[in-house]
């Protein structure tokens, strides 16, 4: 597959610190890569690099086929204003702002391509609804109705299942899914080792002031996580321990 | 009550006066409007603070004209607004605590430049407003000022609206995010000298921001906020340029902005969004409707 983005020596850091050094790899179409690291290795970092709002320490990003601002994004909800007068519809149309610039209407592609995304994400029937009525989950999947909507080659999703049901995670992991079928290429920052990782091609561990990139099943391993210092080993022994568990109890 | 309307349009004066807050209420509602849904409302005031020094210093050294006023006015207000944006990224300071420290600085100097040269503006007209203060000039500035605001917003809605909703998402779709928040600073540094004449120095951030905060109490929508903020400050200015009237000793200023105060008190009594209604509703989706469509539904 065609790599949608090429990272060749990539550093990332701080005037006095460097997070890591010497990064290369190549996110392909289809690709779903997970971002994985501890408070402070530099997820934050790596992620407004991507989206060009931080400059690297050193090394090249290359973007094949579109521009850095043509990433879809979904950022964490820290900043965002849950009390916006605006409704559902208006925040998933949003996502075609970038196309329609300053003064662009949208035409009735565009608002049928609004109607899709949000019953793809399961929102159609609260379009009207103001969003300070809306439950995390359901803000949650409007926002992702909105990176449909931006439709892009590159899906980048910050944290994106922190503050949402099992259901929700359920749904808004069949539309990664969709992505992925579709040869988008969905860069996954999470926090947590979890279920999540099933779904992904590809992990970049960050943390030890390295980056490791490569397969998930190759890099989230038990001495690799503790050697980049994401779990101490009791907690990497006792997790794969489990995981073991389980596969055991399956094959049985 | 038609009496008393033919008398007090039968003074110039008070032509004046009507006519440029109607123009004034349709440029400072929008910029209320960002202003309270930026979460900026205490910047607001520090800002009408801010610029008083500016005000002061071009009335002193080339008298009360319009020039003077616009000149000196900017000047401060971009001279702040700057030192503001570089303290709170150079210092330790935040930008609240950065922009309160210079605009104490700014209404003091001011002040203090305006009683040591012995101005023969009263400070009470300087700081709450008069409507005798309105002249062509004046008009001709809020006119000026009404026409760039109104043209501006209708240019920069919609990243205005996209930067305030989401300003992450919006930062990260931009290749220059900040103009933006300069050219709203810039826009509302032009209204606050706009009011200046009506409203005075202390007064002219509260027909931005009250008919704002009232309109945010009755809707849920963009359109609704600003066409709704306008309402507010145009019934307010009316009404409170007629108590003016009827009361000679009570500056315009106090008068208008304790008027949109009454709009803000029976809004948050009565409004929807206010104690008469609940923050969040509950949704019309239910849990089940929402596990159907979680399963196997795929995008489009």
């Amino acid at each position: 597959m065609a790599p949608v983005l090429e990272v060749r020596n990539l550093a990332l850091g701080f005037k006095n610190l460097t997070l890591f050094r010497g990064l290369s790899m190549d996110v392909e179409c289809g690709a779903t890569l997970a971002v994985l690291g501890a408070n402070g290795t530099g997820k934050s970092t790596f992620v407004k690099t991507l989206l060009g709002l931080n400059k690297p320490l050193a090394g090249k990003l290359t973007w094949t086929g579109q521009t850095r601002r043509e990433v879809g994004y979904l950022a964490q909800l820290t900043e965002f204003d849950r009390r916006f007068p605006i409704r559902v519809r208006e925040l998933a149309a949003m996502g075609a702002w970038q196309s329609l610039g300053l003064r662009g209407k949208l035409n009735a592609k565009n608002k049928q391509r609004v109607e899709s995304a949000l019953a793809a994400t399961g929102v159609l029937d609260i379009a009207d609804q103001s969003i300070h009525t809306l439950s995390g989950g359901q803000l949650q999947r409007t926002l992702f109705a909105r990176v449909i909507m931006q439709d892009a080659q590159l899906i980048l999703l910050d944290e994106p299942f922190a503050a949402v049901d099992q259901s929700t995670e359920a749904h808004l992991l069949s539309i990664i899914r969709h992505w992925r079928n579709e040869g988008r290429a969905v860069v996954l920052v999470v926090h947590d080792l979890s279920s999540v990782l099933d779904h992904c091609s590809h992990a970049l561990l960050l943390g030890g002031e390295q980056a490791t990139f490569g397969d998930v099943d190759t890099v989230l391993t038990p001495e690799r996580l503790v050697a980049q210092k994401y779990l101490s080993e009791s907690q990497a022994s006792w997790m794969f321990r489990g995981a073991a568990r389980q596969r055991e109890t399956a094959s049985v | 009550m038609f009496e008393l309307f033919s008398e007090m349009w039968s003074f110039a004066f008070m032509r004046r006066a009507f006519v440029a807050t109607t123009v004034l209420s349709a440029s400072v509602a929008p910029v209320g409007a960002f202003l309270v849904l930026r979460r900026l409302s205490l910047a607001g005031e520090a800002m009408a603070h801010a610029i008083t020094p500016g005000i002061v210093i071009g009335f002193v050294t080339a008298g009360l004209s319009v020039m003077s006023l616009l000149v000196g006015g900017l000047i401060a207000g971009i001279g702040v607004a700057i030192l503001t944006a570089l303290l709170a990224r150079k210092t330790i300071l935040r930008s609240d605590a950065s922009l309160a420290s210079l605009y104490l600085i700014a209404l003091a100097a001011g002040i203090f430049i305006l009683s040591a040269a012995g101005s023969a503006v009263p400070l009470k007209s300087f700081l709450f407003g008069s409507i005798l203060g309105i002249d062509d000039a004046s008009m001709l500035l809020v006119g000026a000022v009404a026409t760039v605001t109104l043209v501006s917003f209708a240019a920069l809605l919609r990243p205005l609206v996209v930067s305030t909703c989401d300003p992450v998402f919006f930062e990260a779709q931009t290749k220059r995010p900040w103009l933006i928040e300069q050219a709203f600073m810039l826009l509302l540094v032009l209204n606050l000298l706009a009011a200046f004449k009506t409203l005075g120095t202390l007064m002219a951030v509260g027909l931005m921001i009250l008919p704002a905060t009232s309109a945010r109490y009755w809707s849920s929508t963009i359109t609704g906020q600003l066409l709704l903020g306008f309402f507010f400050a145009l019934t307010s200015c009316w009404i409170g340029l007629t108590l003016s009237y009827l009361l000679p000793e009570t500056p315009s200023g106090p008068a208008i902005v304790l008027t949109t105060g009454g709009f803000f008190a029976i809004s948050a009594l009565l409004g929807p969004l206010g104690f008469g209604g609940r923050l969040r509703k509950p949704s019309h989706q239910t849990s089940s409707s929402i596990a159907q469509t979680s399963t196997e539904k795929r995008p489009q």
